[in-house]
């Protein structure tokens, strides 16, 4: 390790780093705005200048730029000098020519990384006497807002969106001062990953419009750690919340990223940057309802339907209460359904109560298949379950099946930068380090090998050097070739179209020749067949090197892999309810407890409606109103992900605490307290449910789960319990600065009212407690005394980009290891196909296929119609254009979609978006058959809306 | 003995813009003599001639190409730039070579690409160049037609292209690595070094750039030797230059002179001396981003070293006159602004700081200055010092500003004291 010198002290610094990021890691405050820790150097702002001294007798030293220096072992610098101290105030005097002194309205002011640095500069008296050059601002969609005056230029939006991000609709405009960072026009920001420009921006340029709607300062919103609930990756978030003033209830304001070195490091994506507004939602269930005895009548109520009103909690606990007791009589059945969007607590308290026999999983039989077969998968001992870092690593990547841009899209931002890596590699050979950003950029070159092989492909399709656009079978097929060639079989021998063939024999050739190959497969094409071949060829990979093969896995939802620890393999889906509730000839009264679950985007239509209508009451736990609560007969309020505490297990199997962020309003609460609040209401209770009972804390149910499956034995060291202090004090959510405690709630009460106390975490609900940095990975309002921006989680880290200090990142499941099943492609007999119709393959949608977040005001705004994808020839085939308005119908149901016409869907098939409005309900029938028709103009007028 | 090889085809009679007028002139000489030279013979021969880059930095042209790698591991694509963006206030040279010899500059490209083993050159000319570049157009078309460009040039295993790349307009395009960017259609803005173009440049394969000037000098250096193209030079330097007046002498323009020639012979000699009744009281010997020198440096050779301890720099030799009725913040101030709109914006000393003197001199011209508004001028100026910024632009823009306040400083501050410009 290289040793320097910097203003008389020594430091030994990590040889690979430049001279600024070695200075920020010993802790030394150097101001800075272009460099970013995960996007390197470019030299462009000027403002991290020092004097580098060539030797001990050298007394004037140069300046230099310490985010473009290398550090030299032995070297001298410092950071104090006076013409460093001048030339980096001078600096900020330049920026601050044209920088608006707005910050009092300004929504970056009070986290804002400019007025940081202008602070560290020491720049504090105006020269300049001109007037400021000023800018026209753009439209840029629901999500960011654009003020333009702010800009000082340091050029970390663009390298963030188009170098990092692959975007290519946000770009530097102009020269000189006039230079405008814009898009051609107006218009709302392609990439997935616009959100980010809000962090990246170093001041008010780009910021989260949707926090504007709600805005307050950083220090006035309490936070704490969470987990996104809007995919699988299991990315580290920090909600913030804070009531509205007026006695009004709380508000959770905005979600920004929480660096978690192994999983998002410093970036989210949109859907899970700006999908925590369902939570907002007008549909948000606060209070306890029950249905009235009659029916409704009325034109806009289905059969069925039923109208609710609000009820005292105590009388809904008392009723649920009722029916344990009459289970415990031998009188009632109590089945539960159980989600993959909600906590293993939650899922678990739902378990005990209704005993394993009664659980199922809430989801259809096929998911519950994929979900099994990935787990399965991941057992096999030759597998090795890459983190994000792994992934960017990778120098091969072979995509199966899966449209990770839009499923697991913080992944597909690491297989972007994965994609640099032969450009890297050329770097070191010329001795570039790679921290010079623009410099390795500068060299062009190729893309390592990015390999597609499924329906579609939207964000990485640029980068990817060879794709192929086919049914789920066929690639399996494809990716089972591949295994063979890997395993040694003769080319000749594999049964695939020339191209085809040609196509597997080159990348079995890529694959071989990587040092650090990635496989990436998993559910959201709904194919066994795609799974198995991905398992099958990354074991293969694994066989040929002797060492386990980087293969990651994308589950469905937030918590498919953790509920799957509950259930024994192919139990527990919504079919094998179906079958026996239809097949019972038990006519004791069942009563249905639905947990966090729309039964009606997991099931097929079929099953749902054999479900409900064989139950004697429906009884659903839920965050906002849905379609299944339209059949419900009571509704308690329960606690979305940043209400309440609990642990998600993510793609890799990582099992992840997520902490409260405020107490839910109204009577809302987490779904587990509510069953444990009945059980105590209970007057017979079995030794079971004594134990449910006794429950007090979230943590009870983290170690009863830990003790009780053997994977989730990590559980119970995920987190220090409600009784861990540091000396003495819990964890402060809110800042020291938090501001108003006594004047916000005066309108109702002059007197203040005790703070919340949390029964679940160490944590206050209030300014109360510890807030240093570094301390405890509990903290998640990021800040450092003279560092209020984001940029401060470099004080939080081990070393700049290192693991963040004192985190334990989550444990991974323990599961017993277990080799891949034995599974050969079968010829499937071409399923029997009434005339015209085609399969029906999902497209998976960034906005909108994922339930909750689709519910969220600015993210609802952006979904997609619903629409049919057809290949071009397909359509030629039956007479259809590209916008012609069309019926899709499957299973008896019809659906009005709009024509798209593609030159990648495979022939033969419908695309069709997986999950979002009004298509829900198809998507539990993927991969079923529909048939198409065209609507004719003036029969669509007069048949409105889709059925 | 030829003393003129980069004007010998231009004068008032016997311009060769045509191929066979060219040709009769002894033109492609020597290129078909480089046709049978080894490239790295070549290379030698000019590293040996001592020729020096007439775009300003004055690096050795025969070095800067021995760094492109060579052999069998190299990159099998190369590029040769001509960089023909002559946008330096003041200077017009390299359009003379080019409007009125133009196939000179295309038989310099020949050696020098065949010489680094390229074998596709671009031409990036300044968009306002027309003639130039219609005439740079035929001669590209002519040449091919001849067989001296296009596949298997003269029966030998070496192709060449050259392509026409009319700039959209950007001082900094004159920036090498600039140039590169605007040339791949990216925004012209610097590259960070290393990378160096000769490794890593136009669209990442190695790639040399180089003046107009300096690839006119190729032809007859190749020909006649270097031992010939030393002799040339009076002074330290190897060859002849173009040299230019502007300013209020007599007899403005550009002349093709032995490297070392003083500056008062040129600007009393060539230029015809100062107009009736003004006095030289300064002059930027190479272009507007260079130093202001005084009257007492008139007899300086023009050489590359003997300019720059001078505290200037011979830039591109284009002199330009300042007399004792022009007012000198004037003209700083309208070298400010060029610079200042000029900027590409990248990095902040540059993209701020100029806007900023601008409007601090334009003040000070309007005589509503302040006294300690010369502090925050030099201040700037040293903040746009070399190496404080990301490439050479805002130093060469500081530079007449930072010798102006020192030689004019008097001038300053009278515009300051009596709240007007004295000169009006």
């Amino acid at each position: 390790m290289p040793t320097i010198t910097v203003d008389g002290e020594q430091y030994q610094v990590d040889e690979d780093q430049n001279l600024l990021s070695a200075c920020l890691a010993q802790g030394i405050n150097l101001p800075y705005f272009c460099w970013h820790p995960a996007m390197g150097s470019v030299g462009a702002c000027r403002q991290c200048a020092v004097i580098e001294y060539k030797d001990a007798a050298d007394q004037r030293g140069r300046l230099v730029m310490s985010c473009m220096t290398p550090v030299r072992d032995g070297g001298i610098y410092s950071v104090n000098a006076e013409d460093a101290r001048e030339f980096r105030g001078g600096i900020i005097e330049d920026l601050m020519t044209n920088h608006p002194h707005d910050c009092p309205v300004c929504e970056e002011g009070g986290e804002c990384h400019l007025q940081d640095m202008t602070e560290m500069s020491g720049h504090t008296s105006r020269r300049y006497r001109g007037t400021k050059r000023t800018h026209r601002n753009q439209y840029l969609g629901p999500f960011i807002n654009h003020e333009m005056n702010r800009c000082i230029a340091c050029y970390r939006c663009t390298r963030f969106y188009r170098d990092y991000a692959g975007g290519d609709d946000l770009q530097p405009l102009g020269r000189n001062n006039q230079v405008y960072f814009g898009r051609q026009q107006d218009g709302m920001l392609e990439n997935g990953f616009s959100g980010n420009l809000v962090e990246v921006c170093p001041t008010g340029v780009f910021t989260d419009k949707t926090f504007s709607e709600h805005f307050v300062r950083k220090w006035d919103l309490q936070t704490a750690p969470s987990i996104c609930e809007h995919c699988a990756v299991g990315c580290n978030t920090a909600p913030g919340a804070r009531e509205a003033g007026n006695g009004q209830d709380v508000i959770l304001r905005r979600v920004v990223n929480l660096y978690n070195r192994a999983i998002n490091g410093y970036f989210l994506c949109d859907r899970g940057r700006f999908g925590y507004d369902y939570v907002n939602s007008d549909a948000r269930i606060k209070k306890v309802l029950s249905a009235r005895s009659e029916e409704i009548i009325g034109s806009t109520a289905t059969s069925g339907d039923k109208v609710h009103v609000e009820i005292p909690p105590k009388q809904a606990v008392r009723q649920l209460a009722e029916r344990i007791d009459a289970v415990q009589r031998g009188q009632r059945r109590l089945i539960g359904i159980g989600s993959p969007r909600t906590s293993l607590e939650n899922n678990f308290a739902l378990q005990k109560l209704v005993t394993r026999e009664n659980f199922y999983a809430g989801v259809d039989r096929r998911e519950l298949e994929l979900v099994q077969l990935l787990d399965n998968i991941q057992r096999d001992d030759r597998i090795h379950r890459p983190d994000t870092p792994d992934i960017e690593a990778a120098d091969a990547v072979l995509i199966l099946g899966e449209d990770i841009d839009n499923t697991a899209p913080r992944i597909a931002l690491a297989v972007r930068q994965a994609a640099r890596n032969r450009q890297k590699a050329h770097a070191q050979q010329l001795k570039i380090p790679l921290w010079q950003d623009a410099s390795v950029r500068q060299l062009r070159g190729d893309y390592s090998p990015i390999i597609f092989a499924g329906t579609e492909l939207s964000g990485l399709a640029d980068i990817a050097g060879a794709t192929l656009f086919d049914a789920p079978e066929k690639v399996a097929r494809f990716a089972e070739a591949i295994a063979q060639l890997i395993g040694g079989a003769d080319t000749a021998s594999l049964a695939l179209p020339t191209e085809e063939r040609e196509l597997a024999v080159r990348v079995t050739d890529i694959l071989a020749a990587a040092e650090k190959p990635l496989v990436i497969s998993g559910c959201s094409s709904r194919s066994t067949e795609i799974l198995h071949a991905a398992g099958k060829l990354a074991t293969s990979l694994a066989d040929r090197s002797a060492a386990p093969c980087q293969l990651y896995l994308v589950f469905p939802e937030v918590n498919s892999l953790g509920i799957a620890q509950l259930f024994e393999r192919d139990q527990g889906h919504l079919e094998e309810l179906a079958n026996r509730l239809q097949s019972s000839r038990d006519n004791t009264p069942t009563t249905l407890l639905i947990l966090e679950n729309d039964l009606c985007r997991r099931g097929n239509r079929e099953t749902v409606e054999t479900i409900l209508s064989r139950a004697d009451e429906v009884i659903l736990l839920d965050s906002l109103l849905n379609e299944t609560a339209r059949h419900a007969d009571l509704i308690y309020p329960a606690a979305a992900t940043p209400e309440s505490q609990g642990t998600f297990v993510n793609n890799n199997g990582l099992a992840q605490r997520f902490y409260a962020v405020y107490e839910g309003v109204g009577y809302i609460q987490e779904s587990w307290r509510w069953l444990v609040d009945a059980v105590r209401f209970s007057t017979h209770k079995s030794a079971a449910l004594s134990t449910v009972a006794g429950w007090q804390h979230s943590t009870d149910l983290s170690e009863a789960l830990a003790r009780e499956f053997s994977p989730l034995a990590g559980l119970a060291e995920l987190g220090p319990d409600e009784g861990y202090r540091i000396d003495g004090l819990k964890v402060a959510r809110q800042s020291h600065r938090y501001s108003g405690r006594t004047a916000i709630r005066a309108k109702n009460r002059v007197a203040e009212l005790p703070p919340h106390q949390d029964p679940d975490a160490p944590m206050s609900f209030s300014m109360e407690g510890i807030h240093n940095p570094g301390l405890s990975s509990l903290q998640a309002n990021i800040w450092s005394p003279g560092w209020n921006s984001n940029q401060s989680i470099l004080k939080f880290q081990q070393g700049i980009g290192g693991a963040r200090k004192g985190a334990n990142g989550g444990i991974p499941l323990r599961r017993q290891s277990q080799p891949l099943p034995e599974w050969h492609f079968h010829e499937t007999a071409e399923s029997q196909t009434v005339d015209s119709q085609l399969q029906m393959l999902p497209l998976y949608r960034l906005f909108g296929s994922d339930e909750l977040s689709a519910r969220a005001a600015a993210i609802s705004s952006v979904i997609e119609p619903p629409f049919a994808a057809i290949n071009t020839l397909d359509a030629a085939d039956l007479n259809i254009q590209e916008g012609d308005r069309l019926e899709l119908e499957s299973e008896s149901q019809r659906y009005q979609v709009e024509a798209r016409l593609s030159a990648t869907q495979p022939a033969g098939t419908i695309g069709v978006p997986s999950g979002i409005p009004p298509l829900e309900s198809l998507a539990a029938t993927f991969p079923g058959r529909a048939s198409l028709k065209r609507i004719e103009p003036d029969l669509a007028t007069e048949s409105g809306d889709s059925q | 003995m030829l003393t003129n090889p980069l004007t010998k085809n231009i004068g008032p009679q016997n311009h060769a813009t045509d191929i066979v007028r060219y040709q009769d002139n002894g033109g492609y000489r020597g290129w078909r003599k480089a046709l049978d030279m080894a490239p790295e013979d070549i290379v030698k021969l000019v590293q040996d001639g001592g020729l020096r880059g007439r775009g300003g930095a004055g690096f050795n042209t025969g070095l800067k190409w021995s760094f492109v790698p060579r052999g069998k591991n190299s990159p099998p694509v190369k590029y040769l730039v001509c960089n023909a963006d002559e946008m330096e206030p003041g200077t017009f040279k390299d359009r003379l070579l080019m409007e009125r010899d133009p196939h000179l500059l295309i038989e310099g490209m020949a050696i020098s690409a065949y010489a680094i083993e390229a074998r596709t050159a671009y031409i990036f000319i300044r968009g306002e160049y027309h003639v130039a570049a219609a005439r740079l157009e035929q001669a590209i078309a002519e040449a091919r037609e001849q067989g001296l460009l296009g596949s298997n040039i003269l029966g030998s295993d070496y192709s060449l292209d050259i392509y026409l790349h009319r700039s959209a307009g950007n001082y900094i395009c004159g920036e090498e690595t600039a140039l590169l960017n605007a040339l791949e259609g990216r925004r012209a803005v610097p590259r960070a070094k290393p990378p160096f173009p000769q490794v890593s440049g136009l669209w990442g394969k190695p790639t040399v750039v180089n003046n107009v000037e300096t690839f006119c000098n190729i032809p007859h250096l190749i020909e006649m030797g270097p031992d010939w193209y030393r002799s040339l030079g009076r002074g330290d330097d190897a060859g002849s230059k173009l040299f230019g007046v502007s300013g209020k002498v007599r007899n403005p323009g550009t002349w093709e002179l032995p490297m070392g020639t003083p500056v008062r012979e040129i600007i009393e000699h060539h230029a015809g001396g100062m107009q009736d009744g003004l006095q030289l009281k300064g002059f930027l010997p190479g272009g507007g981003s260079t130093d202001f020198l005084g009257p007492e440096h008139l007899d300086l050779p023009m050489d590359y070293d003997v300019i720059g301890r001078a505290g200037s720099r011979l830039g591109t030799g284009t002199i330009i006159v300042l007399d004792d009725h022009t007012c000198p913040v004037g003209l700083v101030l309208n070298l400010s602004q060029f610079f200042a709109r000029e900027s590409c914006g990248w990095c902040t000393p540059c993209r701020d700081g100029l806007p900023w003197i601008v409007k601090i001199l334009q003040r000070i011209e309007n005589g509503e200055g302040l006294p300690e508004d010369l502090d925050l001028l030099r201040e700037q100026a040293q903040r746009m010092g070399p190496g404080n910024t990301f490439c050479a632009l805002a130093p060469g823009a500081a530079e007449p500003l930072q010798s102006a306040l020192k030689l004019f400083e008097q001038d300053f501050i009278d515009h300051i004291r009596k709240g007007c410009c004295p000169y009006q």
